[in-house]
């Protein structure tokens, strides 16, 4: 048990970052990452090393995330960036942002501005937008952990870019007026 | 530029794209400003990302949130408490009780069931009593479910003997 706790500490904030970045609620994130740590202890005879231990956690919090974002969607209406998606698609339509919006940022002000576009994304977008960036999976990868087609994914992603960069420069406009 | 077109971008951009096809798309790239723009704010959203969730810290102690963890995996590692054991005795007054509860619905609905052959009309049967003293009758009417005992009294052995004795006036 000594030797898991301190493998608990080693890879907790890299867990719980996982789980916040999906969730984009605090307290859901850690109440997540603490079944992340409960299911690891319990599965820990089934890691047999084909990835880090870190990776191998990292695949149970994501599919306890998947599994809980799935559950809210259930319990609400579809939100507007999906019907966008089944609509047509309006980053299609939309203007290429073509002066950085994140340039000149200090990384604390970089990161504020970020995890508030992000909130502004349907799960189905950030999530694949967050495996892809962050967990630097390839489209199949995603597809297989999302349950979709590689199609959508590279749908999903195009659109979450899209809009995260439209929302970024709208956030630094606002800034300059 | 078509939505497959600018799928294709991203595609690039991902290194998805085989490398025939990679080597195409960045010729067309080359000599199309629109698709060049648009790679270039693909590029720069992902450079934004990058490093995003280096300063993201989980906001309890270590100690804390261990303890927690542990907790969690403690209780759920306890076996369950086994049921205390039952006695014998216990054990055939579980089945006894319903068992005569059973049987006493079942009596009582045979009770109530007219026999085969009864046409529901009101029939009265008599029948015989074993009873020393001849003096009783019953009497079932089994379409009502009534039961009529006829006791003749004084009883007619016991008024002959009166008679006989001379002591009934």
């Amino acid at each position: 048990m000594a030797a898991f706790e301190e493998l608990v500490a080693r890879h907790r904030d890299r867990i719980y970052a996982r789980a916040y970045s999906m969730m984009r609620n605090e307290e859901e994130a850690v109440d997540l990452s603490q079944e992340a740590w409960v299911k690891g202890w319990q599965r820990l005879a089934q890691f047999h090393g084909e990835s880090s231990f870190g990776t191998w956690m990292t695949r149970i919090i994501i599919n306890l995330c998947l599994d809980q974002l799935r559950k809210h969607k259930r319990q609400r209406a579809e939100s507007i960036e999906a019907m966008d998606e089944e609509s047509g698609g309006v980053e299609r339509q939309m203007p290429v942002v073509t002066v950085n919006p994140t340039a000149g940022l200090e990384r604390g002000e970089l990161r504020q501005r970020i995890d508030q576009a992000l909130g502004q994304l349907s799960y189905e977008h950030r999530t694949s937008l967050v495996l892809h960036e962050f967990e630097e999976m390839e489209y199949r990868e995603i597809a297989k952990t999302m349950g979709c087609s590689i199609g959508t994914v590279m749908s999903r992603l195009f659109y979450a870019r899209r809009k995260l960069a439209a929302l970024l420069a709208d956030l630094k406009n606002r800034d300059s007026v | 530029m078509d939505y497959k077109a600018q799928l294709k971008l991203q595609a690039l951009l991902d290194g998805e794209l085989p490398d025939g096809e990679a080597s195409a798309a960045t010729k067309w790239v080359a000599r199309d400003r629109e698709a060049a723009s648009l790679l270039e704010e693909l590029r720069s959203t992902r450079g934004a990302l990058a490093g995003f969730e280096a300063d993201v810290r989980l906001p309890e102690s270590r100690e804390f949130f261990w303890s927690k963890v542990e907790r969690e995996i403690q209780r759920l590692e306890t076996p369950a408490p086994k049921p205390a054991r039952v006695s014998y005795f216990t054990l055939v007054r579980r089945f006894l009780v319903p068992a005569s509860a059973v049987a006493v619905v079942l009596i009582a609905g045979l009770m109530l069931i007219p026999p085969a052959g009864s046409t529901g009309r009101t029939v009265a049967a008599e029948i015989e009593t074993a009873l020393a003293d001849s003096g009783v009758f019953t009497y079932r009417d089994y379409s009502a479910g009534a039961t009529l005992v006829w006791l003749s009294y004084p009883a007619e052995d016991e008024a002959a003997e009166i008679d006989e004795m001379g002591t009934f006036d």
